[in-house]
């Protein structure tokens, strides 16, 4: 392991500069095994603070009164939203696509940087991909309650029905959807819940009350971290990335693919799949940064989640955020290109129209924020990044916005045109899914492992195994001995 | 110096630098018989005019297929910086001089735009306002975005672009080959995330413009992604079959190691998956919007026999190669290996052959044999174009600080 | 020749905790991959280490073998694909099939999104528990949880493990081997002599908590499958009592007090052409007014500037497609015998033909009236045909001879009337409207038009240039 002086203090060190030839350390202190360990679990261990307490307590609140709104819904009817003719598909909608894209960075983090070797990914992976099941599970809540009868909602299923005697409709992109936020629902969770498990067996061996170790001991299924169970292990976590990696492409495709179906001018183009999924990983990393500047300060976890992880993040946001960009451009290019009358209004109307304020908070938000993290500066001042990761937060949700009520708001017959408003239903009920997701990622922060400790513990090993066979090799390369080489590194 | 790291062993064979001119004469002779192919012996029913639209879609598509390649090595070499990767450092000297011939492909576009300056309406209708029927295609000639003056200084400033960003990589490369400098590796992450947004937009405006306003009606807004997809795709295969030659020449032994070739083959995958999600994207949205506008470019594809081609893309692009290169022992099969990329080679000949070869119509005997000659012949110039580059620079960039983590790094799972 | 010995010490103490093998502690992962090639050049093979991360080269290290997990895994995605595309094949294209925008039944584009779900579905569950099926998970009970030092595993120590029952186990020169390579201690792994029942408390709990989660199910279960004579609960009082109007419930928006509201007039329903045009009825049904009046249902024709009363007929009896009111009684009285249904206009019939009188249509008719009608009314109309003679000779009361279409009555009948009594029937004449087209019908009423002019004809009705002919003797005549 790198060693750096003893006197650390996170703000001072900078690991986000990577020399080539020699690569940053990813956890700085001058970590060991053991203080990996006693830092993660130290977090579920030790009484929480203060803080949490009261974010735990307004989260519980407005998930309470989620939830006595979707009793009333259900109750009165979905005539307590503002969806009216010609925006049928309005909040709700939004809703869903927003936190199934926010939904996107967990499994994104642990499934395709898996597969690119990003070994940055392990302090992060595990809060992440948290993240995602809570706002998966968010997002289903919505089309769920939207159905009108939510109590058959059930019947989405393929189930043989004595009632019914029919099936579903599978050429409908809606059932698609089920099916493939189902898979990602369910793929998610068990691949959370199959890295945690060496994890949990962690806290079930420094667990001091016997309760918690029989809690801890059911939940990682009498883990002993055994190299032939560990050799198993791995290559289950390895199939799950590489089935997981294509799963998370598909579904914000099938997202893209209940407007993209339709011949709506503006939801119908090709370019909504790739589109709406470096969206969805753009409001996903978002929502991450969101999510762990304030709890890596909480839980004084900066040696773990380091700036360096951070300024990764930021980078996959500018990314991201530049090609969101780049397919608003393109979008608007075709628009024009195409001299279809149609696609050039729509366009036309979504900047100029009644919804302008709409699409420009989203451009603003979306592809100009970002921007400022072609500065260093940008990226590794914490209090900048929550700032800018707020915004893309708010311009993702307005981006589903203007998709979806522009389009739906200019009908092909002038006569049916319409102006949506929402209504305080709409406006709670959004806020209250923010109470749901903080209330599971606060208790998910209070009893499982926030970072997925064996994993870092891998990467510790693996880099330090690394520094050396790469000396050895440099010392070949510039003629000296590699024996000597690999010791003196 | 040890032996194991030869110098010798990062120098084109001896025998390979005699092939230049050779590769060149062939590919210019295959190119001109299959225009003769193409030409001349057209069937009874071809007509001259359909004979030269025919060998101008041939040329296209040929000229795509290895531009597509070099712009693939274009985007590896901007995204291992942005991304500062190691493994790849031993392998990104041959990805550099693939990269670098894109000036003499600049050269092998300029029968195009003199074709377009002697008013043929091949390859592009549009360039004979007369002829056009499509009140569409007259509004976009009207705006003044697809005539002859504003396409060619399109494709200029694209090679331009593209021309300064190879340029500016593979000189800093070459100048650390000498001196060593980290300052040139840092020089390089900083401009490829700019780059790679200037990579972005050129591609994707010159698969619209090259390829999509052959058929001036039709739009798609992945259009860009698909060519780039394609791309990828091919620029592995080339790369995996150019290393497997030079190791099988007795080079780069030291180097390049079967973790290298899992990793390409691994990525030579991931692009077939991503060719096949974009090309199935594009493709359902069409077919089930069922507009007419739209599904035209399918129909033209799915009659006249392209449909064979159209249809034999789904399994010999998507099903075999993804099956075939599912398997982790596969990709760390040199023979195995080497099959596959070769197969995705050739099916993405195939690949361009289907985005622009049934807008000229029906296909028959001979010009096909005509455009397959050519397809050989243009790939025979693109390796001498490689050749040509290759010889006087070392394969591998010795000095480059990242150098150690490629050789050293394993490739334990997947 | 040691488990011998080991036995032999184990029955001299009461409850000998049984030795399971011998367990090594080390510092760090180097020093355990090189104690572990050791103690595979050794020759064991029931060897184990116990890491808190995966140790990259230990299965090397311990000969370890790779797993088959991955074949597995791509099985079940196989499994998967095939369920997809067979539930999506079955279930939209053969057991319910149902049109959606034009798309073809079966599989097509849109079946690839829930194959391929279902496909990675199937394999990532599979990926799992595989994972968990081969390494025996769960497992509650190991004798790695026996000693408190073992915990170390899952947090900063590395173990290695010898079993004890490899076939070249001997506790003594295992314990000599791994105290040669540098180990921080070596520890005797004990028996886990823990009950592994699961504690009584647990059980009981566990069904008590099934038991309670089947209540809810087996009320419903039998509220299912049995009756009630309560009201059904009103759990959403808006679904159920909605503002607004039902068929058959009165209102007091309209004069009439119906919340259903009659058609406009000349409202056509789709498929029912047939019921609203002159062509198909033979009358003008938007000359026909019904209304009612102390439940009896009166038809009104309207000719126009009046409006004349028709009849009073029963509300059962629809009108206007019902019969005519000519007041034919059923007694078998001769249909001739009542001329009232004659000399009325009872509905709006055509006076004039729909179709053209050309000789295509004539033929047409001769051809359908020789086929359908001559059998009672004879080749020539005068009522003689081979079923009325034959009937006749008979001399059974329940025939009722058919009429002569000669007659003065008839010859006065609009075309429309005939043309409605071929479609409806009269007196024991059956309906021929599902044998006969209306084109055809039509043109038996310009057939036997033609007829009741022939036997009213004079010479001026001859074309001039054909007159000669009728003075010529016939060749039947000379015959």
């Amino acid at each position: 392991m790198a060693s750096i002086s003893s006197s650390y203090n996170p703000r001072e060190i900078d690991n986000t500069e990577d020399m080539p030839g020699r690569r940053a350390p990813l956890i700085t202190g001058n970590q060991t095994y053991t203080s990996v360990t006693e830092m993660v679990c130290r977090v579920a261990e030790d009484p929480q603070p203060r803080l949490w307490w009261i974010l735990f307590g307004m989260a519980s609140l407005t998930a309470s009164m989620f939830l006595m709104l979707i009793g009333f819904l259900i109750y009165k009817g979905v005539g307590i939203w503002g969806n009216s003719s010609p925006v049928f598909w309005a909040w709700p909608i939004v809703n869903f696509v927003f936190w199934v894209g926010i939904g996107h960075a967990g499994t994104l983090i642990s499934a395709i940087l898996f597969l690119f070797r990003q070994n940055w990914r392990t302090s992060i992976n595990r809060a992440a991909e948290a993240m995602t099941i809570f706002a998966v599970i968010c997002a289903g809540i919505y089309p769920g309650i939207h159905v009108g009868r939510a109590w058959l909602a059930f019947w989405l299923l393929p189930y043989p029905s004595l009632n019914l005697w029919m099936w579903p409709q599978f050429r409908s992109p809606l059932l698609w959807d089920v099916f493939a936020v189902g898979t990602y629902a369910s793929t998610s969770l068990v691949f959370w819940y199959m890295g945690m498990i060496p994890d949990l067996a962690t806290y079930r061996d420094r667990s001091k009350s016997p309760f918690r170790r029989f809690i801890y001991g059911l939940l990682c299924l009498g883990w002993t971290g055994s190299s032939r169970h560990w050799l198993v292990y791995e290559k289950a976590y390895t199939l799950l990335a590489a089935l997981a990696a294509p799963l998370v492409l598909s579904v914000h495709t099938v997202v893209s693919f209940d407007f993209a179906v339709s011949q709506l001018p503006g939801w119908h183009t090709t370019i909504f799949p790739p589109y709406f999924v470096a969206g969805a990983i753009f409001s996903g990393f978002a929502m991450v940064v969101t999510l762990l500047v304030p709890m890596r300060a909480i839980y004084k976890l900066e040696n773990l989640i380091t700036l360096r992880h951070l300024d990764n993040m930021n980078k996959i946001i500018l990314a991201t955020g530049s090609l969101v960009g780049l397919a608003y451009g393109t979008e608007f290019f075709m628009a024009w290109y195409s001299q279809n009358q149609y696609e050039s209004f729509t366009f036309i109307n979504r900047a100029f129209g009644p919804y302008w304020w709409a699409y420009w908070i989203m451009v603003t938000c979306n592809v100009i924020s970002p921007q400022l993290f072609w500065f260093k500066w940008m990226r590794t001042n914490v209090v900048a990044m929550w700032i800018v990761s707020i915004f893309v937060n708010i311009g993702m949700w307005f981006e589903r916005f203007v998709i979806t009520v522009t389009s739906l708001s200019r009908d092909f017959l002038p006569s049916s045109w319409g102006y949506y408003r929402p209504t305080l239903f709409d406006g709670l009920m959004f806020f209250g899914s923010f109470g749901v997701f903080m209330t599971l990622f606060l208790l998910f922060c209070r009893y499982l492992p926030t970072i997925a400790i064996s994993e870092v513990k891998g990467v510790m090993s693996a880099s330090d195994h690394a520094g050396h066979l790469e000396a050895e090799v440099l010392a070949e390369l510039q003629g000296k001995d590699p024996k000597h080489a690999g010791h003196a590194h | 110096m040890s032996s194991k790291y030869d110098l010798e062993s990062i120098e084109l064979p001896v025998t390979w630098k005699r092939l230049k001119p050779i590769f060149f004469a062939a590919g210019l002779i295959l190119l001109a018989g299959g225009a003769f192919l193409s030409l001349f012996a057209r069937g009874a029913d071809g007509s001259t005019d359909s004979a030269f639209k025919f060998f101008m879609h041939s040329y296209l598509a040929n000229f795509m297929f290895v531009m597509t390649i070099a712009l693939g090595a274009l985007f590896f070499i901007l995204i291992q910086f942005v991304s500062r990767a190691g493994w790849s450092t031993s392998i990104r000297r041959i990805a550099e001089l693939i990269m670098t011939t894109i000036p003499f492909l600049a050269l092998m576009f300029i029968p195009i735009i003199a074709i377009l300056f002697a008013n043929y309406s091949a390859p592009y209708e549009w360039n004979v306002p007369a002829e056009v029927h499509s009140s569409v295609v007259k509004a976009k000639i009207d705006i003044g975005y697809l005539t002859k003056e504003w396409f060619s200084i399109r494709a200029v400033s694209y090679f331009v672009l593209w021309i300064a960003m190879a340029f500016y990589f593979f000189g800093h490369s070459r100048k650390q080959d000498e001196t060593g400098d980290v300052e040139h590796s840092l020089a390089r992450q900083k401009w490829a995330g700019p780059c790679i947004m200037i990579f972005a937009l050129s591609v994707s405006f010159a698969a619209f413009d090259w390829v999509m306003s052959i058929d001036a009606d039709w739009f798609s807004t992945i259009f860009g992604v698909y060519v780039f997809a394609a791309g990828m795709m091919a620029f592995f295969a080339t790369t995996i079959l150019i290393s497997m030659a030079l190791q099988n020449a007795g080079k780069l032994q030291s180097f390049v190691n079967v973790e290298h070739f899992h990793d390409m083959g691994k990525f030579m995958f991931g692009f077939i998956m991503f060719w096949s999600y974009i090309a199935f994207s594009q493709l359902l949205l069409y077919w089930y919007g069922n507009i007419p506008e739209e599904t035209f470019w399918y129909q033209v594809r799915l009659q006249d026999g392209w449909q064979y081609l159209a249809y034999g893309l789904i399994p010999l692009h998507f099903a075999i190669p993804f099956l075939g290169t599912l398997s982790r022992h596969v990709r760390r099969h040199r023979l195995g290996l080497t099959f596959w990329a070769a197969w995705a080679l050739a099916v993405h000949w195939l690949d361009m052959t289907f985005l622009v070869m049934p807008n000229a119509g029906a296909p028959s005997f001979m010009p096909i044999v005509g455009h397959l000659l050519g397809g050989i012949g243009m790939l025979l110039v693109f390796l001498s174009f490689f050749l040509v580059r290759a010889s006087d620079v070392p394969l591998v960039p010795m000095k480059d600080p990242r150098l150690p983590e490629a050789l050293t790094y394993a490739n334990p799972l997947l | 020749m040691n488990n011998n010995e080991h036995n032999v010490k184990s029955n001299k103490e009461p409850r000998p905790p049984k030795a399971c093998g011998w367990m090594a502690e080390f510092e760090n992962e180097h020093d355990l991959l090189h104690a572990a090639e050791k103690v595979r050049d050794a020759g064991y093979t029931k060897t184990d280490a116990f890491t808190p991360f995966p140790v990259h080269g230990i299965d090397h290290a311990l000969g370890i073998k790779p797993t088959i997990l991955p074949f597995i895994v791509l099985c079940a995605g196989l499994t998967g694909l095939c369920t997809a595309l067979l539930m999506q094949w079955w279930m939209n294209g053969v057991d319910y099939k149902y049109i959606i925008s034009g798309k073809p039944f079966g599989i097509t584009p849109a079946s690839i999104p829930v194959s391929f779900e279902l496909t990675i579905l199937f394999s990532a569950f599979t990926s799992v528990l595989g994972m968990l099926a081969l390494n025996g998970l769960p497992k509650f009970s190991n004798p790695v949880f026996t000693n408190a030092k073992f915990d170390r595993a899952t947090n900063d120590r590395f173990f290695l493990y010898v079993d004890a029952t490899d076939k070249y186990y001997n506790r003594e020169s295992v314990k000599e081997l791994l105290s040669s390579v540098h180990a921080n201690s070596l520890d005797e792994v004990i028996e886990d002599s823990t009950p592994s029942e699961l504690p009584r408390w647990i059980l009981l709990g566990a069904l008590l908590i099934v038991l309670a989660g089947l209540i809810p199910a087996a009320i419903v279960l039998n509220m299912r499958a049995s009756f009630s004579d309560l009201p059904r609960w009103h759990v959403f009082f808006d679904m159920d009592f909605q503002p607004k109007k039902k068929p058959q419930q009165t209102t007091t928006i309209f004069k009439d007090g119906r919340t259903m509201r009659p058609q406009v007039p000349g409202t056509i329903s789709r498929g029912q052409l047939d019921q609203q045009d002159p062509f198909y009825l033979g009358y003008d049904p938007l000359k026909v007014k019904t209304t009612s009046i102390d439940g009896e249902k009166q038809i009104y024709v309207s000719t126009g500037d009046s409006v004349a009363n028709v009849s009073a007929i029963s509300p059962a009896v629809q009108p206007p497609a019902g019969t005519p009111a000519s007041g034919t009684p059923a007694s078998g009285t001769p249909a001739s015998g009542t001329p009232a249904s004659g000399a009325t206009p009872a509905l709006p019939f055509l006076e004039k033909l729909p179709i053209e009188a050309n000789e295509e249509n004539i033929k047409l008719g001769k051809a359908k009236y020789e086929i359908y009608c001559s059998a009672c009314h004879g080749y020539s109309g005068f009522g003689d045909g081979l079923v009325s003679k034959r009937a006749a000779s008979l001399a059974q009361d329940t025939w009722t001879p058919p009429s002569s279409l000669h007659l003065d009555r008839i010859q006065k009948q609009p075309v429309g009337q005939i043309f409605h009594t071929i479609s409806k029937g009269q007196g024991k004449m059956a309906s021929y409207a599902s044998s006969i087209t209306p084109q055809e019908r039509w043109s038996i009423v310009l057939y036997v038009r033609a007829l009741q002019r022939s036997r009213n004809a004079n010479i001026e009705d001859v074309p001039v240039d054909q007159r000669g002919s009728l003075t010529a003797p016939a060749p039947s005549q000379t015959k």
